[in-house]
């Protein structure tokens, strides 16, 4: 039997409590792109330095998709840029550290938190609180932040820093308790914005990067402490990982996750797919959000969004079906909808549209 | 010291991450008068074998590589000038870079590092590098592989312009072009003219030793 249309808002509440739902929530991963909509435009460069636009982007973006969840994602280098690391910003392209700050092992241990009332983490923070006023009556909103690890690689450089994993641990630990003080400051930053869901990028919980000794060792130690204060301060978790072969049981099981964003890498054989997600659990403990493929928005037709769509849309209500849950998942890009100006804002209706009617239960 | 136990050695040097090891079992070995390129062929390079073997297989990570690949390089320092000019000319000559404009170059150095254990002379070009450094490169080292990556989605167009301005100079046909990155794919690399794209560096090099 059809459940009767339910308001966004009603749709993830059903999904994330496996209820029936009318159809399964669609929320690509729209961030910087939707500068493209406030006026005639704005720069990537305007829109990620004052929050205001940021969070217009976002309000934009709900009006024209009227997708049914918002997460804040700036980008990667807002954390390590505060903390005195050099950023390249280029007028249109993602901003980037392009000069790490940590050259030896004592560099690490110098690292010290940053005000996050100052720089692009006051406006990550303050953008997020401006769009989550705006919408959460309507729609689930998510602030978005990067994990300790994340941000000491964006820091001192991942290569520099994997090696100093093994040749001087106690002095990377040192910068990775900094990270998480920094990361509690930004925590207790997205507490007072209203959002609903704090979505962490745990990104090198990642078996191509580090198996579950040096993850453990070096994250998820840390990650669960900034999971337990994200629920503390009412938020939902989050987690996205748009890695190739991300660690799943750690991430969901272990760290009590109610919202899981992956990628699928088709060619990688050991990348799950959407199917095999739900299939191997996952989504009986948290919604899975994911896996279109970001460059399907700049490259693919919108025949071929819908296609994709469809056919995910597909996969996982059989799946779903097969596992005996009535919800669970949320169909979305794999990671963020690339902010590059040749990004097709067509193909990004195109992928709501057909999740809305393909999507249906 | 027996040359086979100075190459295994070597190899375990290289397995364990130990650069300073490796490095004096490379001097070890020009000093027994080893010739270089042997002692890189049956130390060095095998050592590098195994990591790359159980790093496929998910029994290490990059860190054991990264640590693995600087112990080989703490080893190459001191036998690639050892290596006669005639012999160094069998070397095929690849070249590999991040494109400009994307500074992310893990991936690339992975690949270098397995470029150089199968064999390639590499030229690396770093990270943020202008279409006319690859392709003047390429013309004027004689580069037989140019292998391209990047991170992120702007600058994936670099690498369509970088083939087709070796197109455009007439070099295209004497190389192998292979890019690798998360946002490429084979259908990207169809629709730039690239030869080839693979997520991991040793199948990769596997691949451009077979052609």
């Amino acid at each position: 039997m059809m459940t009767k249309a339910m308001t966004h808002i009603e749709r993830c509440t059903a999904a994330l409590s496996n209820e029936p739902v009318d159809r399964l929530p669609v929320a690509p991963l729209v961030m910087g792109v939707q500068r493209r909509l406030i006026g005639s435009g704005i720069t990537y460069r305007e829109w990620c330095h004052d929050p205001k636009l940021f969070a217009q982007g976002f309000i934009e973006g709900y009006k024209k998709w009227g997708h049914d969840m918002a997460v804040g994602l700036m980008d990667l280098s807002v954390m390590a840029g505060d903390l005195g690391a050099n950023v390249r910003m280029d007028l249109e392209n993602t901003p980037f550290v392009d000069k790490h700050i940590i050259n030896n092992p004592e560099d690490y241990e110098k690292l010290a938190v940053p005000d996050v009332k100052k720089g692009r983490s006051a406006v990550l923070i303050e953008g997020t609180k401006i769009f989550s006023q705006a919408l959460k009556k309507d729609i689930m909103c998510a602030g978005f932040v990067e994990g300790p690890l994340l941000a000491l690689s964006q820091t001192a450089g991942a290569e520099k820093l994997f090696m100093d994993m093994y040749t001087c641990p106690s002095a990377v630990h040192a910068a990775l308790k900094t990270m998480t003080a920094y990361d509690v400051d930004m925590c207790n930053g997205f507490g007072t914005t209203g959002c609903g869901a704090l979505c962490w990028d745990y990104l090198w919980g990642n078996y191509s990067c580090l198996g579950d000794k040096e993850y453990h060792e070096f994250e998820a130690k840390y990650a669960k402490k900034l999971n337990n204060l994200t629920r503390k301060l009412g938020m939902g978790l989050a987690v996205h990982n748009c890695a190739d072969m991300p660690h799943l049981k750690t991430q969901i099981n272990e760290y009590g996750t109610i919202l899981y964003s992956m990628a699928w890498y088709p060619l990688n054989p050991d990348s799950t797919s959407a199917s095999q997600a739900i299939e191997r659990g996952h989504a009986d403990k948290c919604v899975i959000t994911g896996n279109i493929d970001p460059q399907l928005f700049i490259r693919g037709t919108e025949e071929k969004m819908v296609k994709v769509t469809s056919d995910l849309a597909h996969e996982v209500k059989t799946a779903l079906c097969k596992r005996g849950l009535k919800s669970k998942f949320c169909i979305s890009s794999g990671c963020e909808v690339p902010p590059d100006l040749c990004t097709k804002l067509e193909n990004i209706t195109a992928m709501v549209k057909t999740a809305e009617k393909e999507g249906a239960m | 010291m027996k040359k086979e136990k100075i190459f295994e050695d070597m190899g375990a040097a290289v397995v364990s991450g130990k650069a300073d090891r490796s490095k004096a079992l490379a001097e070890t070995a020009l000093k027994e008068g080893i010739e270089a390129v042997e002692a890189i062929n049956e130390g060095l390079v095998k050592g590098m074998a195994v990591i790359g073997d159980r790093y496929a297989a998910h029994e290490v990570y990059l860190p054991q590589v990264l640590m693995a690949a600087n112990a080989m390089y703490a080893g190459l320092n001191i036998l690639l000038p050892a290596i006669p000019a005639t012999q160094s000319v069998d070397r095929k000559k690849a070249a590999v870079a991040v494109v400009e404009g994307d500074v992310h170059d893990i991936g690339k150095n992975i690949v270098k590092t397995m470029l150089t254990a199968g064999g390639f002379q590499v030229f690396d070009l770093g990270k943020d590098v202008p279409v006319d450094t690859m392709v003047k490169t390429a013309e004027n080292e004689k580069i037989r592989v140019l292998a391209m990556s990047t991170l992120m989605t702007p600058t994936m167009d670099c690498m369509k312009a970088t083939i087709d301005e070796l197109t455009e100079g007439g070099y295209r046909s004497k190389l192998i072009v292979t890019i690798g990155g998360p946002p490429t794919s084979p259908s990207f690399a169809e629709e730039i003219g690239a030869d080839h794209r693979d997520a991991n560096a040793q199948d990769c090099v596997n691949w451009l030793k077979g052609v």
